[in-house]
């Protein structure tokens, strides 16, 4: 069967669900209260049990079964509504947590496979320019000494570094690349070097020392929306789900009023 | 309001809700097309100029166990993390990786996709089964009895005693397929050519009577043919050769390609590296070739232990020990006991020997596998550094009892927190960082495993490197005139000679020892290893004493966890020639470089949160972390 992809969400089945036990309970003129001392199963209720045991096990249920289920239910809405009526859902961390996490969950989930237009996603990119800039891009020499003594002879005298396996030069390599090869002390120390024609040094690395040359440093820069489209909705896409978990709380929050006693 | 009143408004919110479910839930996939842009606008170096450093096994909560240990952390986390965001752990611990990973395979388990999820989220009610129902309360009850839950639920995976609607595959189909779906989408989402790239991937659970034949699979692929197949179920399958027929599949249908890795053959019981085919018959030349095709790579190292060798097997080797503690004792949720002959199956070393023995048999080397580390983590977060260790579940994110509480998954005693290794890196000599760029390089094993630290080790082979071969582009001669790590030889007559290059990890220790360990097989067919200390740190001062160099000194300071650079070398390098080659002789070679002493992280934790360590665990709590090449191969010239 080939069931559009709305129509397997569980939280689809829930509001159908939900809604349909609702308007039940209210045309039965079955009163809602938990704290009630009356509970009537009614052939309606047997049979959304049974066909809720046919969802979930892919068969009706034997009549056995269904009285048993019958049972179940009955023997859970007893201690539930007695638990309820001594108050044993407050206090418990777990319920606690459970229901919050309801709660979130209620408020988020919309937001992971929502269809979003340009429009928002264009605001967006233009709103948060920092979240997408790309990296700051060095070329660079560098010679390599494992005294510091020799690299400071080195600064006033013939320019030839000792021998290593690492590139002599790198072309626009972002700071990553150069982190990766060179470490972050290396990373670091190229900030505080000047662009230009001489050598600087010696900084240090977890090799040992080195002069720098410099010879460009190129800004980092936003790209055009199109080329980071996808980059742009995944932020946005868990920047709006968490907004949206903060919002829903702060809505609710608004109304409490709270006072911590220091 | 009345009862009408709340009827309408009721009805109203639900129709309101399920409208919004409806237009929100067409899952979002980008365009194959403009992945391949991406991929296509990257151009590949000439030769691979820099490792790509990543995790090929990384656990979510969509995996069966890791959600009943308690993380709440889905692909979206992982993936965030792992490219070097900042995320919040399950446990409320700020996170961040000191420095990003290249790439990263999400590798939940195929059984069970999201099943403990949805055993959490179901109706009480409605959960017939009693065992399940029992580890549904158990789950809700506290993070505490969660956690014993899981450790019955893989006991129960290990007895294939599992309930049956955790098995049967027709009703984890469809749930499967919706997670599997939504997280391929979510995989070209982050994905990056160039910079950071998600491999979609899975782990097939083969646990035969608690005997870990774990494999993690990965693809090359992107959406457009991975979405066409759903992620093969291991548990109370078997044997392997079902998967291969899988993986065959796959690569028909769809054109594209994929691969297995073996992990933790340390906890399999002898059963990794069986010298019979996996129907328990003598092994033939077509089941060893199948499993080579199929299996690349091998995880030599990752948080439940290291697997590169066990002092049983390596005497002589004073550095075998590591990551051996605990993970010796048994089978995976440890209702087997291992026996010292089972430890041949477990090893990787003595697999690359049992692989020589075989070929020499029947031709075919079952067991020509390069190496790997990965983590293991079940926390969605791809940790491999001792002083940033987020635990191999969400029970022991960072905590002040982690490190010293007994760690079992069954209920037998023997292996606590700081057995556990902070993890291991895979390297991939790649020429740029794409998947298939990855995926090829793996293919070819040109790939070394690292138990955490980003040191650059290079490996060449060859008959033609001339004692002055680093000076000028050595690089270039290495892949012109030799192979790389990975790569066959064929003998011919002269013994060959090795380029050989360790660079320590430039935000880490410096390095003691780069040595090559080679396996052979002797005239008799019997095989054979020696290990050579080739290049060390200070060597005019640390001369070797009867063939073994004295250790290279140990700057950690116990009551801080810290350690100095004033010993260990930067780099080490040498150009070397095995003093022991016989003309014909069947071989393998690979590196072992180890760094100088440094902290582990239950040193880092006792410091952190100020408790002491039992001496056990005080004697662990230093080690010397190391990087294992995929060997070269010399061997008689393929007809």
């Amino acid at each position: 069967m080939n069931l559009p992809s709305w129509a397997r969400e569980p939280l689809v089945h829930f509001m159908i669900g939900g809604a349909a036990l609702f308007t039940f309970f209210a045309w039965q003129g079955e009163p809602a209260d938990p704290a009630s001392r009356t509970i009537t199963v009614t052939r309606e209720d047997r049979a959304l049990l049974a066909l809720q045991w046919e969802q979930t096990m892919q068969r009706p249920p034997t009549d056995a079964e269904l009285d048993s289920m019958v049972e179940t239910f009955l023997r859970e809405e007893v201690l539930y509504r007695e638990a309820l009526r001594l108050g044993l859902d407050r206090d418990d961390p777990v319920v606690r947590k459970r229901l919050a996490n309801k709660m979130d969950y209620l408020a988020a989930s919309m937001a992971e496979t929502a269809p979003v237009s340009d429009a928002t996603l264009r605001q967006y990119y233009a709103d948060h320019p920092e979240r997408f800039a790309g990296e700051v891009h060095y070329s660079f020499d560098q010679l390599y000494f494992a005294e510091k003594a020799d690299a400071k002879r080195a600064l006033t005298g013939p320019k030839s570094g000792q021998s290593i396996s690492l590139p002599g030069n790198f072309t626009r390599a972002t700071r990553g690349e150069i982190a990766g090869r060179l470490g972050s002390q290396f990373v670091d120390a190229l900030d505080s070097v000047a662009v230009g024609k001489d050598w600087a040094g010696p900084h240090a690395s977890g090799f040992g020392w080195h002069l720098i040359r410099l010879t460009r440093r190129e800004a980092s820069q936003v790209p055009p929306f199109d080329d980071i489209r996808d980059q742009v909705e995944a932020d946005w896409r868990s920047s709006t789900e968490a907004d949206r978990r903060e919002q829903a709380y702060h809505a609710l929050r608004d109304a409490y009023r709270i006072k911590i006693a220091r | 309001m009345g009862r009408k009143g709340i009827i309408v408004s009721v009805a109203a919110i639900a129709a309101v809700l399920g409208a919004g479910a409806w237009w929100l839930s067409q899952p979002k996939s980008i365009n194959p097309a403009e992945v391949a842009d991406a991929e296509r606008a990257v151009t590949p170096s000439e030769f691979p100029d820099r490792p790509l450093f990543g995790d090929t096994h990384l656990h979510t909560d969509n995996s069966i166990d890791a959600f009943g240990f308690g993380v709440r952390l889905g692909p979206e986390d992982a993936l965030k993390f792992a490219r070097g965001d900042e995320v919040t752990s399950t446990t409320g611990i700020k996170a961040k990786l000191a420095r990003p990973l290249d790439f990263l395979v999400i590798a939940d388990h195929s059984d069970g996709l999201g099943a403990t999820r949805r055993l959490f989220d179901a109706p009480r009610l409605l959960i017939r089964d009693a065992t399940l129902r029992r580890w549904h309360d158990m789950m809700h009850e506290s993070p505490h009895q969660s956690q014993r839950a899981i450790a019955e639920l893989i006991t129960a995976a290990a007895n294939n005693t599992l309930p049956e609607a955790l098995r049967d595959p027709e009703r984890q189909k469809e749930a499967t397929k919706t997670i599997w779906t939504a997280g391929l989408a979510m995989l070209d989402r982050y994905y990056k050519p160039g910079v950071f790239t998600p491999i979609a991937g899975f782990e097939y659970t083969l646990m035969p009577n608690g005997n870990n034949l774990h494999r993690v699979v990965m693809f090359r692929d992107g959406f457009d043919r991975t979405s066409k197949v759903l992620p093969f179920p291991g548990i109370g399958a078997g044997p392997v050769d079902g998967l291969w027929d899988y993986m065959d599949a796959y690569e028909k249908t769809t054109g594209g390609k994929v691969l297995a890795i073996p992990h933790n053959s340390n906890l399999s019981n002898g059963l990794m590296f069986e010298l019979t085919g996996s129907d328990g018959g003598p092994m033939t030349a077509a089941y060893a070739r199948r499993r080579a095709a199929h299996e690349p790579l091998v995880e030599a190292t990752q948080i439940k232990g290291d697997s590169e060798t066990h002092p049983y097997l390596s005497p002589n080797d004073e550095f075998a020990g590591f990551g051996v503690k605990g993970w010796e004792l048994g089978n995976l949720p440890l209702t087997a006991k291992t026996t010292p002959d089972m430890f041949a199956g477990n090893y990787l070393r003595e697999a690359l020997k049992r692989g020589l023995s075989i070929e020499q048999r029947t031709g075919a080397n079952p067991y020509k596998f390069g190496m790997i580390g990965s983590t293991d983590s079940h926390t969605a977060l791809a940790t491999g550094d001792e002083n940033n260790f987020f635990g191999k579940h969400t029970g022991n994110e960072p905590n002040k009892v982690r490190a010293l509480a007994p760690q079992n998954l069954g209920t037998r005693v023997g292996r606590f927190g700081w057995n556990y290794l902070a993890g291991g890196y895979a390297a991939v000599w790649a020429r740029a960082n794409t998947r298939a760029e990855i995926f090829d390089a793996m293919m070819r094993r040109e790939t070394y495993s690292t138990t955490g630290p980003r040191m650059v080790v290079r490996f060449f082979g060859g008959y033609d490197f001339a004692e002055n071969a680093f000076e000028g582009d050595w690089i270039r001669n290495g892949y012109t005139k030799g192979v790389p790590m990975g790569g066959e030889l064929a003998d011919n007559g002269k013994a060959p000679h090795f380029l050989i290059s360790a660079l320590m990890d430039p935000d880490g220790a410096r390095l003691d020892r780069v040595q090559v360990i080679k396996g052979w097989t002797d005239a008799s067919g019997k095989t054979q290893e020696k290990i050579y200390d080739v290049v060390w740190s200070d060597m005019d001062k640390r001369r070797a004493v009867n063939g073994k160099v004295p250790a290279v000194g140990d700057t950690v300071n116990r009551a801080d966890a810290t350690y100095t650079n004033t010993i260990g070398a930067p780099e080490l390098r040498k150009v070397w020639t095995d003093p022991d080659y016989r003309p014909g002789q069947r071989a393998f070679y690979y590196l072992r470089v180890l760094e100088i002493p440094t902290p582990r992280w239950p040193l880092f934790d006792a410091v952190r949160f100020g408790f002491e360590l039992t001496a056990d665990a005080m004697a662990d709590a230093v080690a010397q972390e190391r990087a294992y090449t995929s060997p070269i191969w010399v061997g008689p010239a393929k007809r």
